[in-house]
C-alpha cells in the first residue's frame, strides 16, 4: 500500500477545520498575552537586549 | 539592561561567568557573502546577457538553462546563506550572552556549507538537477545540506540551552522558526529515488509534486529570504539607529502572524493551472493576509529610526537598511498583489513575476546585508570602515541599477502578459507568432543588463571597501572578555511578581505559562515546529485526498524508455526555465496551445514539469506539430528557423551519444514510483534503441543527416513528439495551427511525428 493511499483512507477531512480553529484560538492568545496591561515596562526592557549586549570587561590581547 | 546576567549582578554577589564571543567565525561567514555575493551578481548578469544576445550561449554548460539555476542558487543559498550565518553568529551569542555551544560545530557549518556551494557549481552546469526550482540540487548534496543544516541547528539550539540570558530576543524567534522551517520543507520537497550517482526521481508526480514544490517554493522565500533577514532586522536596526525597535509588541505579533501563515501562501504560484480550485483560493487568501504583518513589520522597522532620521543622511549604514526595509515593504505589498486571481493571470509566466522577485532580493535581502556588513566591518576588523564615500558611492550606485532593473522587467512583463492575451478585431490572436512577444522585449533586456552592472559595480566597490577595512586590522584581535551571571535553574519570577492566581482556568489565563515557554527553547523550537507541521499537513493532506478524485484518462500512458531519456535531457538541458508544460483555461492560451491541461494528464510526470516562466512557448500540445526535422533543424540553430528566436542552440544533442544501456535503471526507478511500465522494466535499451531508429529514418528520408540513431536528438525529438499527444483530440486552436511560423524549408504543416 503507497503512502497516497495510506493518507487516503486515514479518514482525516475534518482535520483541515480543527486545525484553522486551534490556529486562530493559538493567534487570539498570543495576541491578548502581549497586548494586556501591565506588560508594557517588561517588553520595553526586552526591546533594549540588543542594546546591551556588548558589556565586557577590557578587552587582553588574543590571536583570532 | 536585562533582567538576568546582569554585569551589575557583580555588585549583589552573584557569581559571574567569563567567556568571549567566538568572532573568528562570523569574519568567515562575512568574507564568504562577500565572494558568493560577487559570484552570484555576476552569474545574473551573465544569463541576463543571454537573454539579450543568444549568442553568448558560448558552451552547452555555459547556456541559459544551466547557468540561470546557477545564479539562483548562488544568491539565494551562497549570498544570503551566508549573510544570514554571519548576522546569526554575531546576534545570538550577544543575545544570549553565551559563546556558541561549540567552535567545532561552528567550522564544520561553515566548510560543509561552502562545500555544498562548490558542489552546486559544479553539477548545475553540466546539467545535474531535480528541476525542482530552487530546490535543484541533486540527492547527494541534498542529504549534505541535510546534514549540515543539522549542525548548524545543534549548535544554536546548544547555545540557547547554555544561554544566561533568560528572555529570548524576537529576532532569535524568526532564526528558530527560520532552521526549523527550511529543514522541514528541504526533506519533504527532496524525498526521491535515486536512479544513478547524480540522478533521482521525486517521488511525487503532477499535480501533487507540484504542490509540494510551490509549498517549498514559496516557503524558501519566507523562511529563507524573510524570516531569517528579519530577525537581522530586528537585531541590526536598532543597533544602527543606537534606540530599541519601535514596538516590541508589533514585532511579536509579526513573528507569530507570519509563522502562523506564511506556510500556507504556495498555491497562488499554481493559479489557473490543474491544482484544484480549493488549494488555488486557499493560497490567495492567505498570501492577502499576509498583507497586514509583513506591512506592521515594515512600518516597525522604519519607525525604529523616530527621532533619528537626521542620522540617515549621513550614515551609509542607515541608509541601506532603510531601503532595504522599504524594498520589503514594496515586495510584500505585490506579493499578495500578484496572488490575487485577475492580477496573477496578466503577470503568471511573464517578467514581472522575475521583476518582483528581484524587487525583494536586491533592496530587501541585498542592502540589508550590506548595511550589516558595513556595521560589522569595523567591529570585526576593529578598525574604522575604509571609505565612507565608497559606501555612499555603493548605495546610490546600487540603487540607481535596482531602478533601472526593476523598471525595465516590469515594463517587459505587462508587455509580453499584454500581448499573448491581445486578440484583432477579426478575433484571431493579434500577435499568433510567440516569437514576436519576445523580441519586443529585448530592449528592456538590454536596459536590464545595464541596470545589473551597475549592481555588481556597487558590490565591488563593496568588496574592495571591506578588503581594504580588512587590511588595516590590528596584527592581532582584541577579544573582551564579557562577564555574566548563569542563569538559575529554575525561572525567577519577575520583580514584583503578580500574586498567583488561584484556580486552574486562572492560572492557565494568568498565561505564566506561556512565559515559561520563552524561556525554554527546545519547548519553543518544538511548538514553532508544530505550528509549521500543523499548517503544512493542513494544506497537503487534502492534496493526496484529492489522488481519488484526479480523473483518470485511460489515454495517458507512461513514457516510453526512449521518450524518458529525452525528459531527462530536456531536463538536463534546463528546458523548463523557459517553457512552460501547463496550458491555462484562458481562450488566448487555448487559442495559442491547444486545449488547456488536465490533472490527469501528469500522473506519471516524476518530477512534474509545468515551468513557472515563459521566456518560450508553451509545450504541453507540442508533439506532433512539427515534423521530426523540423526539431532537427530547430534544436541545431533556432535562428535559422525563427530568425528573432533567443533560443540558445543545441547542437551537441546531434552529436552526443546516448547512454541507451542508464536507461534501464531510470525506467526501474520510475517502476519504483509507482509508473506501469510493463515490458520495459526488463527491455528498456533495446525498446529504446528500436525507436531510436525509426525517428532516426524519419529524419533521414526528410532530407536530414543520416545516422543520428544513437545521438542524443533523437531522444530529445521523442520526448517533444508525445507532449500532449495521450489526449490530442485532434482540435489544436486553429488559430494557432493557422499563424505558426512554418519550418522555413524543413517540412510542412505538421504531420504525425515519430512512430511511438
Amino acid at each position: 500500500m503507497s503512502l497516497t493511499e495510506i493518507m487516503s483512507n486515514a479518514g482525516l477531512s475534518r482535520y483541515a477545520e480543527i486545525a484553522l480553529l486551534l490556529f486562530f484560538f493559538a493567534f487570539v492568545v498570543i495576541v491578548w498575552r502581549i497586548y494586556r496591561p501591565g506588560r508594557r515596562a517588561w517588553l520595553e526592557r526586552q526591546a533594549r537586549l540588543p542594546l546591551d549586549d556588548d558589556q565586557g570587561t577590557p578587552p587582553r590581547s588574543h590571536t583570532g | 539592561m536585562s533582567d538576568y546576567g546582569s554585569p551589575g549582578a557583580a555588585a549583589s554577589g552573584v557569581r559571574l561567568d567569563s567567556f568571549s564571543y567566538d568572532d573568528a567565525i562570523v569574519r568567515k561567514f562575512l568574507w564568504a557573502t562577500v565572494i558568493w555575493g560577487i559570484v552570484g551578481f555576476l552569474m545574473g548578469l551573465i544569463v541576463a546577457i543571454q537573454m539579450a544576445a543568444p549568442s553568448f550561449n558560448l558552451a552547452p554548460w555555459f547556456a541559459f538553462g544551466r547557468l540561470r539555476p546557477l545564479h539562483t542558487n548562488a544568491v539565494i543559498f551562497a549570498f544570503a546563506g551566508n549573510a544570514i550565518f554571519t548576522g546569526v553568529y554575531y546576534s545570538t551569542q550577544r543575545l544570549l550572552k553565551a559563546r556558541m555551544f561549540s567552535d567545532t560545530l561552528s567550522t564544520l557549518h561553515f566548510w560543509g556549507w561552502q562545500a555544498i556551494i562548490v558542489s552546486a557549481a559544479l553539477t548545475l552546469p553540466f546539467g545535474f538537477t531535480q528541476a525542482k526550482e530552487y530546490a535543484e540540487l541533486e540527492w547527494p548534496i541534498d542529504i549534505a545540506i541535510a546534514i549540515v543544516w543539522v549542525i548548524f541547528a545543534v549548535n544554536v539550539i546548544g547555545t540557547l540551552v547554555r544561554r544566561r540570558e533568560r528572555h529570548i530576543y524576537v529576532a532569535i524567534w524568526f532564526f528558530l522558526a527560520s532552521i526549523v522551517t527550511v529543514a522541514i520543507l528541504h526533506i519533504f520537497n527532496n524525498l526521491s529515488i535515486p536512479a544513478g550517482p547524480l540522478k533521482s526521481y521525486s517521488i511525487y508526480a503532477g499535480v501533487q509534486d507540484a504542490f509540494m514544490q510551490w509549498w517549498y517554493g514559496h516557503n524558501a522565500v519566507a523562511f529563507f529570504l524573510t524570516t531569517p533577514f528579519l530577525g537581522l532586522m530586528y537585531y541590526f536596526m536598532p543597533k544602527a539607529a543606537e534606540g530599541p525597535v519601535f514596538s516590541y509588541r508589533l514585532s511579536i505579533v509579526h513573528f507569530w502572524t507570519l509563522v502562523f501563515m506564511y506556510i500556507w501562501a504556495g498555491p497562488h504560484h499554481l493559479h489557473y493551472t490543474a491544482l484544484p480550485e480549493w488549494a488555488s483560493t486557499l493560497g490567495m487568501l492567505f498570501s492577502v493576509m499576509l498583507w497586514a504583518p509583513s506591512w506592521g513589520g515594515m512600518i516597525n522597522g522604519l519607525l525604529t529610526l523616530r527621532g533619528a532620521w537626521h542620522k540617515v543622511v549621513d550614515d551609509p549604514v542607515l541608509k541601506f537598511m532603510v531601503v532595504a526595509i522599504t524594498g520589503y515593504g514594496m515586495a510584500t505589498f505585490e506579493g499578495p498583489m500578484l496572488s490575487v486571481k485577475s492580477v496573477n493571470a496578466l503577470a503568471h509566466y511573464t517578467d514581472w513575476i522575475v521583476a518582483h522577485v528581484h524587487t525583494g532580493a536586491l533592496s530587501w535581502n541585498g542592502f540589508l546585508t550590506f548595511g550589516m556588513i558595513y556595521w560589522l566591518a569595523p567591529r570585526l576588523f576593529q578598525t574604522p570602515l575604509f571609505s565612507k564615500k565608497l559606501a555612499e558611492a555603493h548605495f546610490w550606485v546600487a540603487s540607481f541599477g535596482i531602478i533601472l532593473y526593476v523598471v525595465a522587467i516590469y515594463s517587459a512583463g505587462v508587455t509580453q502578459g499584454l500581448m499573448w492575451r491581445a486578440f484583432d478585431e477579426t478575433g484571431r490572436l493579434a500577435y499568433p507568432d510567440f516569437v514576436e512577444t519576445v523580441a519586443r522585449l529585448v530592449p528592456m533586456y538590454w536596459v536590464r543588463v545595464a541596470g545589473g552592472s551597475l549592481y555588481i559595480t556597487g558590490a565591488i566597490l563593496f568588496a574592495y571597501n571591506i578588503f581594504r577595512t580588512w587590511r588595516a586590522r590590528p596584527a592581532a584581535y582584541a577579544v573582551p572578555v564579557i562577564q555574566a551571571a548563569p542563569l538559575p535553574k529554575k525561572v525567577v519570577a519577575a520583580p514584583a511578581p503578580a500574586p498567583v492566581p488561584a484556580g486552574a482556568w486562572a492560572r492557565f489565563t494568568s498565561l505564566g505559562w506561556h512565559r515559561k515557554w520563552e524561556g525554554l527553547p527546545i519547548t519553543f523550537t518544538v511548538l514553532t515546529t508544530v505550528a509549521v507541521i500543523v499548517a503544512s499537513l493542513f494544506e497537503i493532506i487534502p492534496t493526496f485526498l484529492i489522488k481519488s478524485n484526479v480523473p483518470t484518462i485511460a489515454a495517458v500512458k507512461p513514457f516510453t524508455p526512449l521518450e524518458l531519456a529525452g525528459r531527462d535531457l530536456y531536463i538536463r538541458e534546463g528546458c523548463f526555465n523557459c517553457h512552460s508544460q501547463m496550458i491555462r483555461p484562458f481562450r488566448y492560451e487555448t487559442e495559442r496551445y491547444g486545449d488547456y491541461s488536465k490533472p490527469g494528464e501528469s500522473v506519471y510526470e516524476h518530477p512534474f514539469l509545468w515551468g513557472s516562466r515563459r521566456i518560450g512557448p508553451d509545450l504541453a500540445r507540442e508533439g506532433g506539430k512539427y515534423p521530426d526535422l523540423w526539431h532537427v533543424r530547430h534544436f541545431q540553430n533556432p535562428r535559422a528557423i525563427s530568425p528573432k528566436s533567443i533560443m540558445p542552440a543545441y547542437g551537441h544533442l546531434m552529436t552526443a551519444e546516448l547512454d541507451f544501456e542508464g536507461i534501464q535503471s531510470r525506467v526501474d526507478a520510475m517502476a519504483m514510483l509507482g509508473v506501469p511500465y510493463g515490458e520495459a522494466v526488463s527491455n528498456a535499451p533495446s525498446m529504446a534503441r528500436a525507436q531510436a531508429l525509426t525517428i532516426a529514418n524519419s529524419i533521414a528520408a526528410g532530407g536530414g543527416d543520416s545516422g543520428l540513431e544513437t545521438r542524443e536528438i533523437v531522444a530529445m525529438i521523442a520526448y517533444m513528439q508525445r507532449l500532449g499527444r495521450d489526449t490530442r483530440q485532434g482540435v489544436l486552436g486553429a488559430n494557432a495551427e493557422r499563424h505558426r511560423p512554418d519550418s522555413a524549408g524543413t517540412g510542412g504543416v505538421a504531420t504525425a511525428g515519430s512512430a511511438r
